[in-house]
This record gives C-alpha cells, sequence and structure tokens, in this order.
C-alpha cells in the first residue's frame, strides 16, 4: 500500500505576524474604533422599533369597516400552519357569505410567524401585523381568541398593500 | 512622632485606601460593562440611575440576596476560606504601593504609601503568588471536576508566569538598587521610565501581570466554553463576589505595579521646571499616578474584548519559551546599560 | 373472456360491460362526474371522453360498450384536450367559494380541477347567480350555483330511493335541481344523495359547517340503527363524532345506508348523560365510585343470592364478544342458566331497501355466542314471570335499556333486591338500578356484530375512553390526534370512563375466583372460534373490513335449537 506521506499544515505567517505584537495592535485598534463609532441602539421601552409593511409580527384577522371579520372559517390557515397553532370552528350566518368564524383561535405559544396562514388565505383575512410586543404569564393568556385577533382593516393597510405588491 | 501617631496615620492611610479600592473595584466591573458595550457596537449598563452609574450597587445587592450555594461534596471549610484568601492578597498588596510623593499636613510628613517597606517589591511577589491558592483551594474543594481542572490550570499558569515576572522586576531592582517602592519611583526621574530603559522587560511583565491576573487572553483557570466557570463554578452569591472582586482588585495592583516599576510610579517628567506651588505638585502628582492607573486599567479591559484566549498549550510555550528567556535577556541588556553608562 | 386494451394494457371484460366498467375493475380511473355505478347512465357529463381507434370522435366511456378489440387511449393528447375542455365549460359558472363549501377536500370538482384541467379560465364573464340555501328536505340543503347538472342525485331518488322527488327545471346554463311544489325531499335515503354529489351542492344540515374534512379522522365501522349492519366510516375530531357516511360493501349496503341510521345512531356517544365511572346505589342517590368498590360490591351481592335466583338478560345492542363473555359468566362463573336477551322489533321501520323490522344490531350474534336459556333456565318471558312472582331476585342487564323497550318490566323491576346494569348512557332502566357500570359505546370498542343475514363485521374504536388511547390501541389518528398536546384546546375532547363490558365482566369474575385471561378483543373473538362452531376458524383479520358470511348449516341448527 501506498504510504501516505504525513500532511504538514504549512503556516504561511510573516515574520511579523510570528512576532505576534503588530497582529495584537491590530486587533486592539479594531476594536478601539469601534468604541469610538456611534451607537444604533434602539433603547426599547422607551424608543420603539415601527417595522415596515414586510416585517411578520402576530398573525391578526382583519376586521372590515362595517365591523364584520373577512375571514370565512374556511380552515386553509389551520391546515396549513406548520406548528398546529391556528384553531378555527365554522358556523352558519346570514351574512351572503355563509360561513363565519364561531371561535377562531391562535396559540401565541405554538405561532412561528412563518406567515404561511396569511399566503395561503383566499379572503386575505389573516395578516401579519407589525405586532411583535408578546408576553404572557400563562399558558391560557397566549391563546388568542377573536377579541384579540380582529383588527380594522386601516391599521393594516401597509401590509395588505405589501402582500399585494408581492404575493 | 509617637508609636501611637503613627498607629492613628496608618489606620487612617488603610481606610482611605481600602475604601478608594473597593469603590474603584466597584466602579471597573461598571467600565469593563461598558467599554466591552462600546467595543461591541452597544450602549451597555444605562437602566440603574444615570448612565447606569449605580449598576455595581445593584450588583452587589443582587449578589447579596442569591442564595448561598455550597455543594453537598464540597469540603465547606476550604470552600468558604478561599475567596477570603483572594480577598486578603488582593488587599493587602496594595500596603505597599506608593501612589504620590510625601505630603506635609496638619505638621506632619505622611508618606503616601501605607507601609514603606524595604522589601517592598518581595512583599508583592510574595503575596501575589499566595493568591493562587485561593483558586486552587476553591477549584479543589468544590467537589466539582470543572472546579478542580480550573484549580489545577491556575496554579500551572501561576507558577510558569511567576518565572518571568520575577526576572523581570530583576532589571527594575538592577537600575533601582532596592526593593523599595518608593525608591524605585524615584529611580525613574525625568525620562528614565523603565519602560522606555527597559521596553522588554516592561512587555514582559506586562504579560505576565495578565496571566497572574487570570484575565484574558490568559483567563484559562476560568474558561467558561470548556469549564463553565473554572474553580468558581461552585460558587453563589457573595462567595462568588468574593473573586470578583479579588479579580477587579488584582488588576489594580497589577496596574498600579507596573505604574511604579516601569511607568514612573506619580512622577511627571521634568514638572519641577514650571517651579509650582509644592501642594499643587503633589495633587498633579497623585492625579499623575492616578491617570497611568486608569490608563492601564482601561488598556487590561480593552485588551480582554479585543484577543481571544490562548490554548492551554500555547499559553505554556508562551510561558516558558517565549517570556522567560526574554525577561533573561532583559537582565542581561539591563547590565549592559549599567557597565556601559554606569547607570 | 373478450379484451380491450386501454392504455395499452390488455384488460378482461364481461360482454354487455361500458368501457368505463371494464377499466375500473382493472384499476385504471376513468374521471366521471354523472356515472355511478349502481346508476343508470345518462352520459351528461361529457369528462369521461376517450379517444377509441377507428372511432372518428372521442366517446364517453360511460355508454360506449366495450367490445373485443378495441382499442382505448386514456391519456391520449386528444382525451387530455377534451377533459381540459369539458373541465372548463363545468367550471365556467362553478362559483369559487371553495373556502365556503363543506365539500372542499373530499370534492371530486376540486381534485379533477388539480388533476384534468389547466387551472386557468378564459372565461370573463358574471358567472351565473342561481338560488342558495335552499332547503330541499330536512337533512339535505342545496346550493344552485355549485351544482353542475350530473343528476346523480335525481337518479338515485328515481332509481334506489324509488321516490322521485327531484327534477331538473329551466333549460341552459338556469338549469336547476328542485322538488315538486310544496313537497319536500323526505324519502329515508334522502342523505346520500349528498355523498353522491360529486361537488358541494347538496350538504348535510346535520353536519354543515362543522368540521373540515382534513381535519377528522375516519375509523371503518358499522351501523348499530339496524340488523341490516351498513358499513360505514364514523368520523371524529377532538374525540367527538361528527358524522357517519356509509361504506362501500356489496354484500351488505353497497354505497348506501338511511338517514335513521345516519343521524340517530351516533349522538349518544357525544351525549351528556353518559355513564362516566361506575355508580352505586346508597341510600336513594346513584353515586360515583372507584372501579374497585363498584366491582366488590357487585361480587359480594351477586354471592348473596343462590344461582336460582339470579337471571341474566343480555343485549342485541352489545357486540357479540360482550354477549359471549356474559354468557360465560353467566353459565361457568355464576352457574345460573338463566339467560336472554329482548328483541328490538320495529314493525314500521323495515322497508325493501336496506332497512329491516329487528332495530339492533346484534340480535343473531346474541343468540349465537350462548345468550339463550339452558334447558333448565327461564327465557325472557320466565325471567319476567319469576321476578313477578318472587323468584328471582336479581338482574344483571347488559347494555340494554329493557324498560324503554318493554314496559311491561318497569313494574316488576322495582321487586328485584338487586339490578346491575351495563349501560352506555343513563336512562329508565338505570335509573332503577342498585349497580351501574359504564359501558363502552360501539364507537369506543372492538367487536363484531352478526347482522341479519349471518354476516359478522367489525367495529372498531373511534374515540377514545379513559381506559383507551388513540395511538398506543392502534386508533385511526387525524393530524390533530397526532400532534396534539395535553395543552391545546383542540385535543382535549371529553373522554367517558367507561370500559368494554366485556373487559368489565372479566374483572369480576376474576373476584368470584375464575379468571378469564383476554386483554383485548381480538382474544375473545379467537376462544369464540374455538368454541362455537358457528365462527369456527375466523379470526380478526378474516372478518377484515367487509365482514365474513357465517357457515350457514350451524346457524340454521343454532336458531332452531
Amino acid at each position: 500500500m501506498e504510504k501516505k506521506a504525513a500532511k504538514i499544515r504549512k503556516k504561511d505567517l510573516t515574520f511579523l505576524q510570528k512576532i505576534y505584537i503588530p497582529e495584537i495592535m491590530k486587533g486592539l485598534a479594531l476594536t478601539f474604533r469601534n468604541m469610538i463609532r456611534p451607537k444604533f441602539t434602539f433603547e426599547y421601552p422607551e424608543e420603539k422599533f415601527i417595522p415596515s409593511g414586510s416585517y411578520r409580527g402576530r398573525p391578526v384577522l382583519v376586521e372590515e369597516k362595517n365591523g364584520e371579520e373577512r375571514c370565512v372559517a374556511c380552515g386553509l390557515c389551520s391546515r396549513v400552519c406548520p406548528a398546529l397553532a391556528i384553531d378555527v370552528q365554522a358556523a352558519e350566518t346570514e351574512r351572503e357569505k355563509e360561513r363565519y368564524p364561531e371561535k377562531f383561535e391562535i396559540d401565541m405559544l405554538r405561532c412561528i410567524f412563518c406567515g404561511f396562514c396569511e399566503e395561503v388565505c383566499p379572503e386575505e383575512a389573516i395578516v401579519m401585523s407589525k405586532d411583535y410586543e408578546l408576553a404572557f404569564s400563562s399558558r391560557e393568556e397566549a391563546i388568542y381568541g377573536k377579541d384579540k385577533l380582529l383588527v380594522p382593516v386601516d391599521q393594516l393597510q401597509d401590509r395588505i398593500d405589501f402582500l399585494r405588491q408581492y404575493k | 512622632m509617637g508609636i501611637g501617631e503613627i498607629i492613628i496615620i496608618s489606620a487612617v492611610k488603610i481606610l482611605v485606601i481600602v475604601g478608594l479600592l473597593l469603590l474603584m473595584v466597584s466602579y471597573l466591573t461598571y467600565f469593563e460593562r461598558k467599554i466591552s458595550a462600546w467595543a461591541q457596537n452597544r450602549i451597555g449598563p444605562n437602566r440603574v440611575g444615570w448612565k447606569g452609574l449605580l449598576q455595581p450597587f445593584a450588583d452587589v445587592f443582587k449578589l447579596l440576596l442569591k442564595e448561598d450555594i455550597v455543594p453537598e461534596r464540597a469540603n465547606k471549610m476550604i470552600h468558604t476560606i478561599a475567596p477570603i484568601i483572594a480577598l486578603f492578597v488582593a488587599f493587602s498588596t496594595f500596603a505597599v504601593i506608593p501612589f504620590g510623593p510625601d505630603v506635609h499636613l496638619f505638621g506632619y510628613d505622611i508618606q503616601l504609601v501605607v507601609a514603606d517597606v524595604n522589601i517592598g517589591i518581595l512583599f508583592v511577589l510574595a503575596l501575589t503568588s499566595l493568591g493562587v491558592y485561593s483558586l486552587t483551594l476553591a477549584g479543589w474543594s468544590s467537589g466539582s471536576k470543572y472546579s478542580l481542572l480550573g484549580g489545577i490550570r491556575s496554579s500551572a499558569q501561576m507558577i510558569s508566569y511567576e518565572i518571568s515576572m520575577g526576572f523581570s522586576v530583576g532589571g527594575v531592582l538592577l537600575l533601582a538598587e532596592s526593593l523599595r517602592p518608593i525608591a524605585i519611583v524615584d529611580s525613574q526621574a525625568g525620562w528614565m521610565w523603565n519602560a522606555v530603559v527597559q521596553p522588554i522587560g516592561f512587555i514582559t511583565f506586562t504579560v505576565a501581570a495578565f496571566a497572574e491576573t487570570s484575565r484574558l487572553p490568559f483567563d484559562l483557570p476560568e474558561a467558561e466554553p470548556e469549564l463553565v466557570g473554572g474553580f468558581h463554578t461552585e460558587y453563589s452569591s457573595m462567595k462568588f463576589a468574593g473573586f470578583f472582586l479579588a479579580e477587579y482588585a488584582n488588576m489594580i495592583i497589577a496596574s498600579a505595579l507596573i505604574v511604579t516599576l516601569y511607568l514612573g510610579g506619580w512622577q511627571i517628567p521634568y514638572i519641577e521646571l514650571l517651579e509650582l506651588p509644592s501642594w499643587l505638585l503633589v495633587i498633579l502628582q497623585i492625579g499623575a499616578f492616578i491617570f497611568k492607573l486608569f490608563a492601564l486599567l482601561f488598556f487590561f479591559i480593552w485588551v480582554r474584548w479585543s484577543i481571544p484566549r490562548f490554548r492551554y498549550d500555547q499559553l505554556m510555550n508562551l510561558g516558558w519559551k517565549v517570556m522567560f528567556p526574554l525577561s533573561l535577556i532583559n537582565i542581561i541588556w539591563v547590565a549592559l546599560l549599567i557597565m556601559i553608562f554606569g547607570l | 373472456m373478450p379484451t380491450i386494451i386501454i392504455d395499452e394494457q390488455e384488460v378482461e371484460f364481461q360482454p354487455g360491460e361500458t368501457i368505463i366498467q371494464a377499466a375500473r375493475h382493472h384499476g385504471i380511473e376513468i374521471p366521471h362526474f354523472c356515472w355511478h355505478p349502481e346508476l343508470s347512465v345518462p352520459g351528461n357529463c361529457r369528462i369521461c371522453l376517450v379517444e377509441v381507434d377507428k372511432m372518428p370522435k372521442l366517446v364517453i366511456a360511460c355508454s360506449t360498450i366495450a367490445s373485443e378489440g378495441m382499442v382505448v387511449h386514456t391519456k391520449s393528447e386528444k382525451t387530455i384536450d377534451a377533459q381540459n375542455a369539458v373541465m372548463e365549460f363545468i367550471l365556467i359558472n362553478h362559483p369559487l367559494d371553495c373556502p365556503i363549501c363543506d365539500e372542499a377536500g373530499e370534492c371530486k370538482l376540486q381534485d379533477y380541477a388539480y388533476n384534468y384541467s389547466v387551472g386557468e379560465s378564459r372565461f370573463i364573464e358574471e358567472k351565473n347567480r342561481k338560488q342558495k340555501h335552499v332547503e330541499l328536505g330536512p337533512r339535505v340543503m342545496f346550493d344552485g350555483e355549485r351544482c353542475i347538472s350530473c343528476s346523480r342525485c335525481i337518479r338515485f331518488c328515481d332509481e334506489i330511493a324509488k321516490k322521485p322527488e327531484l327534477t331538473f327545471v329551466q333549460r341552459g346554463d338556469r338549469v336547476t335541481i328542485t322538488t315538486y311544489p310544496g313537497q319536500p325531499m323526505v324519502n329515508p335515503y334522502s342523505m346520500n344523495t349528498i355523498d353522491i354529489c360529486p361537488v358541494g351542492a347538496l350538504t348535510n344540515i346535520d353536519f354543515r359547517f362543522k368540521a373540515r374534512v382534513w381535519d377528522m379522522s375516519s375509523t371503518k365501522s358499522i351501523c348499530t340503527g339496524c340488523s341490516r349492519g351498513c358499513n360505514i366510516d364514523i368520523w371524529v375530531r377532538n374525540n367527538e363524532i361528527l358524522r357517519l357516511t356509509p361504506r362501500y360493501n356489496e354484500q351488505v349496503n353497497s354505497y348506501w345506508m338511511c338517514d335513521d341510521g345516519r343521524l340517530n345512531t351516533f349522538k349518544y356517544v357525544n351525549a351528556d348523560d353518559r355513564v362516566d365511572s361506575p355508580q352505586i346505589r346508597g341510600e336513594g342517590q346513584l353515586r360515583k365510585v372507584e372501579w374497585e368498590e363498584a366491582f366488590d360490591e357487585t361480587v359480594s351481592r351477586i354471592k348473596s343470592f343462590s344461582k336460582d335466583e339470579i337471571a341474566f338478560v343480555g343485549s342485541a345492542h352489545a357486540t357479540c364478544e360482550d354477549n359471549y363473555i356474559f354468557a360465560k359468566f353467566a353459565r361457568s362463573v355464576i352457574g345460573c342458566g338463566n339467560i336472554d336477551f329482548v328483541q328490538h322489533i320495529d314493525p314500521e321501520f323495515g322497508d325493501d331497501i336496506l332497512r329491516v323490522n329487528d332495530v339492533a344490531p346484534n340480535a343473531m350474534g346474541a343468540k349465537l355466542t350462548g345468550v339463550s336459556p339452558s334447558k333448565s333456565g327461564l327465557d325472557i318471558d320466565g325471567i319476567k314471570k319469576a321476578i313477578r312472582e318472587g323468584k328471582v331476585k336479581a338482574l344483571y342487564i347488559l347494555e340494554d335499556d329493557i324498560i324503554t323497550e318493554d314496559p311491561q318490566f318497569e313494574n316488576i323491576i322495582t321487586k328485584l333486591d338487586l339490578l346491575v346494569v351495563h349501560s352506555t348512557n343513563h336512562n329508565k332502566t338505570t335509573a332503577l338500578a342498585d349497580i351501574i357500570f359504564p359501558a363502552s359505546a360501539y364507537a369506543e370498542k372492538n367487536g363484531t356484530f352478526v347482522n341479519i343475514n349471518k354476516i359478522v363485521q367489525r367495529i372498531r374504536p373511534a374515540i377514545t375512553t379513559v381506559d383507551t388511547d388513540r395511538a398506543l390501541d392502534g386508533m385511526e389518528m387525524s393530524r390533530l390526534d397526532k400532534f396534539g398536546t395535553e395543552f391545546d384546546r383542540w385535543a382535549t375532547g371529553v373522554k367517558v370512563d367507561a370500559k368494554a363490558s366485556w373487559k368489565i365482566l372479566v374483572s369480576l369474575s376474576g373476584l368470584f375466583d375464575h379468571k378469564m385471561k383476554f386483554n383485548m378483543a381480538e382474544e375473545v373473538f379467537a376462544d369464540m372460534a374455538k368454541n362455537i362452531d358457528a365462527f369456527k376458524g375466523l379470526n380478526y383479520d378474516d372478518v377484515g373490513d367487509s365482514g365474513v358470511k357465517l357457515n350457514y348449516q350451524f346457524i340454521e341448527q343454532k336458531v332452531k335449537a
């Protein structure tokens, strides 16, 4: 069997690099430059980040101007949801679209903000909002029902415009 | 001066020094966090007090309120003693560091050093070597493999770098012809700073000081990624705070030592030419000492947030194959200087 | 046998078969809307157009009789073009309301639009508006816009239900379906039109909008409405039965089931009056107790009677397994021959299509498994008489509400010293019982029923009880069942604390120092197959999905005896 020559890793370091001190100086210079650079931190509770229309915050249901939801409870969002966060119960109504969600719940502990629900929705009824402030102190609180999910359409115009342009 | 007065003056000096030291240590943690934040393009602590200035106190209260957990398999007594040793060594070393020239106050000539000991430098070396016991004992007594590994590493590291540190100091002593810190400071009048005269010794001493204080890039005893927290893995509450304080106190001592040995102590070169009134001179000189000290502390922190940790074999290589020969070369260099220029 | 060539595959056929039938028998699917294997052939949807060599035009596979040497192409360019064209045509006026429509997920039009259509429409005009939300009958809702006029429902009513209640009205694109004025669709098989409707034009009023089909699990089972034993699927979501649909079985029910079976045989399983955990009567009131306590109480109280003072009433509602263990318990454990069951006959119920007058699913099974009096034992009338005379003081009833069935019992049952009842729900009989054991309903256990034609068929658990586990017991699981946790509100359906009757009886036998070693219904059936001639050599795998006809000779002898 052919004997394999032991591979020696060739270090292509110059003399200056080998004595190490100039390299340390370079490193120090880099961190020093960063120390005096202006900071762009948002000081969160006082200063809030306002996302653009492309941002995927918590999913919400669109509430039409007449106070009715657009959702017809078709269950496609629930079906496509990879985390099984959405639970819909349909019921019959007198409106022209015969069906409406009697119960629409998103378990925000399960939600992964992927936006599939919004993408699959045939009615443009569920969209991702700009709301990223989600905190709960119990599992029950993390289940958002229709009361928390319905958001007037005016507040979601940014996202809807974005979707119409790019979806 | 009677013995009583000496005791009173010493007690006052001790109180002032310890008080200042504690305050400095706590604010050093604040600056460490601030500087690290700046280096990483962040803002750093800014919630407690104006610009976060009360953060150190919040930290202390937090540590005080934490539960003190002692592992079941720990040697309880030694586990408790270890952080005390660390603190004791850190604070007592400061006794021999001069931070200003003699002053005339309330009719007394007062030296701005707690104890003007003949063998000051030896005292410092002896005490800092004792410091290794705290880490080793802490590591051993915790009854945890991570702690033990951290303890062993620290003893090996300390011994290795103690040598180059000692030899580096040798050069300084040759020039000063004294072990008294005040004499050493005096010997660096004008621009005769040891950092200028013997740069190799300055570098080796500084590097050894980093190693002795276990600061990055030489913080192998705690090496978080491999050893969790190293020797202090099993420490919590105020015992942990003890190590924490000792680390920063050691940093201050190391900086003060470097200032004393290599950067001319409190001296400002050629300031006597300005013929300032003596009170102003004293204040300026104390200011100079503090400025140099802070510059070095900043350097310590700066290095920590710039340079990654050495591997253990690299640490040993550097200690024995580079630092040790370099410190020997430095002695020869100083000896040559003395021979040639008769300094 | 003559052969034709379909897609380069040589296929044998019976003379007289159409191309679509010949293809279907060999697993080749030709798309079809209006054609149904059990209905006449109208040939109006045109989606089954296929290319046949030497024919000038494409032909519809559903009404072209296959003949020797025919060469049929179902995937040729011409055929696919024709399918696209037909789909485009059908979709012109079909509304795009799949999100609202209940059929979505099991819709032929949806599937075909996916498989046989290009997905584009050139139609830019307004779609036709027709009547939506029309109740054709009390159980069926009609949506005119969705209808593709295949006429399956009309033909079903004419040919299968023998009640011509539906018809087309109007012409062209205004054609729609309606009942005769003032005569709603009320025939007892009307809901089958919902199943055969290829789109969502006909929907189930009872099930409307309750759940999406893809969120439910479906379990093969048997209808308990009468002793026809129609094959069904049980559709379950969140441990709740939402609907039943018929399942094809040529020798029993073909594709159909009656509306009564579909609507009235599952609601009691989800009802609030289920018996949940064993109960003992103390000081006139029933109170819930632990199983162990109920077992001990039953054993000690039964032991206080001599074996002639006890009588056993089996059940035509319980499975063969339950009845078999019940009979075994009475004879071998107690040593009592007073055992019989109550027939449930409703002379109004039967017809000449599927429904039969015996409205319990397993009277034949109860007879076969030994629920009939021993030589010296009392039959059901004898038991009645003996109770009246005070000779029988304890009665053990298996899953039957005998008081509702036979009101005579109501007066005499109070004379008893002990009444033990297995029951799924609270009823008139449990109201008088001293000890009640909660029995699993048919949708909660494994077992077999023997129908009126002596066909043994299996039921399977579709919903879980406290005692069973969907995954561990190999039950059908929906997507929601698979991934649900105890914290998901859609996976926390009610679980009743009930057990299969045979399990309860096996536990009781153990306390009478008469151990029976059965852990699964399958083992009970295996024991039956060993000891009962009619079931000889059978096991659950043989019974399978479509059942097995029992050995007829043995049955004749048994029933006569």
